[in-house]
């Protein structure tokens, strides 16, 4: 599978915003905050080990690495909205490699085209993504 | 030069305060936000500005723009004259005995480093201590932690009590031999307590120490007059008065400022200058390196008119019935906590909901017309005490009215239906 088949949800997310003005992706991004408002999240996870900084909210961020070394990522935040992008973000880049992972781009993340709504939220979006990087790097430099 | 407000009332008039004509002072609060009616609820954080103000930022570029202090020709004279006419207005305004006791600064921040850096740096060693509160902003807390780190100067930092209210026993408790500053906020920018700075300011005295007034959320709301105070240094931000952006001032008693050696070398501080030696000109210049705000300085002279033009007192009186509105609004509100309720306070209210992060109810109002702060607020150790991550922040200005109200209660009901 190439990188832009594993990239079948993010491109799915990013076609689903492209059709909509700024108050429909606003209903869209509230509409994934309802919908992961009450997703489970290991509460023991939800320390300063696994905190991520960068975002206006707490977000906290699992990962893992499979046999075949594609990394995949849980995470939660106690905002209902940053919950809803990172469930979008976490969804969107889990199952590359370390190496896809690490080509990724805050490019990437402007093609989501939230920042039309608040630059907050992209800076956040952006704070997600390099904090995932950074744990697969971690993670393949056994530094886990 | 400045023509009048068109909301000014007479002073001592007893012509009701009327919010409609204020409000249209302002452009922007006559400007909708996603189709929908602004109810700018976030004046602690920066107030909006009137048309007399813009006029007068306006008037400066297009009318009488030059550097100030050092040319001989006309627009310099002018301008310097304007520049200096409005340390008068501030001078005036805060009671300070004297115009060249005003250093204008970037902001109150600016101001407070001012004095850590010049006055803290040559008056305090290992040892010896400053006190604040636990309702500090990070403005009134970072200066002198740095000073701490780079003197080994002592921090002491007065409790307050589960209502956000002063704690009189405590604070007074932890001035001793050692205490050489008392540095405090005049209300707290998250939980609207006004602290007794008379009370506060008289014990320090007693005691030997000097007090810093940060007086950033107070200054808008209530006369202050640093004569009446005894206080020895008072500081503000200009935006939160409704003045223009980029300017603020560290009023501080004349014989402490003399002493003080300068905060920054530059151009304007200086009397003479060779590569043997400077030597520094005298107040407030001594303070004020560097080409300054002249604008924002003269549009900072033209808020205050504004101001007195209404009358602090009837904006008070606004603000305080406006306040009590809210406060039953918001109780009415199921599920919301609201964070310090002091008695006395002025101006915001913070709160806590059990049904939406503060981030959410920011961004989902928001979409509603209204603007108000969430988060920390520049004063985490605060929100710790509090027991909060983050609280949101509603904040009133002279123009705030009950629309404004009605529409954040409205809006956070929609917030309950989303995410409740």
């Amino acid at each position: 599978m190439t990188t832009l088949a594993r990239l079948g949800k993010f491109q799915h997310f990013v076609d689903d915003l492209a059709g909509l003005d700024d108050e429909m992706r606003f209903e869209y991004v509230l509409d994934m905050a309802k919908k992961h408002k009450d997703d489970p999240f290991s509460p023991g996870a939800m320390d300063d080990e696994h905190l991520m900084h960068g975002c206006m909210s707490r977000v906290w961020m699992l990962h893992d690495i499979d046999d075949d070394g594609r990394h995949w990522f849980r995470g939660h935040s106690d905002g209902a909205i940053v919950n809803g992008l990172v469930h979008m973000m976490t969804e969107s880049f889990s199952g590359l490699t370390g190496e896809e992972l690490a080509a990724l781009t805050i490019d990437q993340v402007r093609r989501l085209n939230l920042g039309a709504m608040t630059t907050q939220r992209q800076v956040g979006m952006m704070a997600m993504l390099k904090h995932m990087q950074k744990l697969a790097r971690q993670d393949r430099s056994g530094a886990r | 030069m400045n023509g009048p407000a068109t909301a000014m009332r007479q002073p001592g008039s007893n012509t009701p305060y009327d919010v409609a004509a204020v409000r249209a002072d302002f452009p922007i609060l006559a400007r909708p936000v996603y189709g929908k009616r602004l109810a700018f609820l976030d004046s602690a954080a920066s107030a909006q500005k009137p048309q007399a103000v813009i006029d007068a930022v306006q008037r400066v570029y297009g009318e009488e723009y030059a550097n100030v202090h050092r040319g001989l020709y006309f627009l310099s004279e002018r301008a310097t004259n304007a520049f200096e006419d409005a340390r008068e207005t501030v001078a005036r305004y805060i009671g300070a005995p004297h115009p060249h006791e005003v250093i204008f600064t970037r902001n109150a921040t600016e101001a407070i480093n001012l004095v850590a850096a010049s006055w803290g740096r040559s008056n305090l060693s290992a040892g010896d201590e400053v006190l604040i509160t636990e309702l500090e902003h990070h403005a009134n807390i970072v200066p002198w932690q740095l000073l701490a780190q780079e003197r080994g100067i002592v921090l002491r930092v007065a409790p307050i009590a589960d209502d956000g209210s002063f704690m009189a026993d405590a604070f007074y408790r932890l001035i001793g031999p050692r205490t050489k500053l008392v540095s405090v906020a005049h209300v707290s920018n998250v939980l609207g307590t006004v602290l007794p700075v008379t009370d506060i300011i008289a014990a320090a005295h007693a005691a030997g120490a000097w007090v810093l007034i940060d007086g950033c959320q107070a200054i808008q709301h209530m006369t202050v007059d640093v004569r009446a105070l005894d206080c020895d240094f008072y500081v503000f931000s200009g935006h939160k008065l409704y003045g223009p952006s980029g300017i603020g001032a560290l009023w501080g008693r004349e014989a402490i400022l003399e002493a003080m050696p300068p905060y920054m070398g530059g151009g304007d501080m200086i009397e003479r200058v060779s590569f043997d030696g400077t030597t520094f000109a005298g107040l407030p210049h001594k303070f004020e390196a560097g080409t300054p705000a002249i604008a924002q300085a003269i549009g900072l002279a033209a808020a205050i008119r504004y101001v007195e033009g209404l009358g602090t007192a009837a904006i008070a009186a606004h603000e305080a019935a406006l306040l009590a509105y809210m406060a039953d609004a918001l109780a009415s509100v199921p599920g919301l906590r609201l964070i310090g309720t002091a008695p006395g306070k002025v101006s915001v209210v913070s709160l806590s909901a059990d049904f939406a992060h503060a981030f959410d109810i920011a961004a989902i109002v928001d979409r509603e017309g209204v603007a108000v702060r969430s988060g920390h607020h520049c004063a985490q150790p605060l929100m710790a005490r509090m027991g909060v991550e983050a609280t949101v922040r509603a904040s009133l200005g002279l123009y705030s009215d009950r629309q404004d109200v009605d529409q954040f209660v409205t809006a956070l009901e929609r917030v309950r239906r989303v995410l409740g």
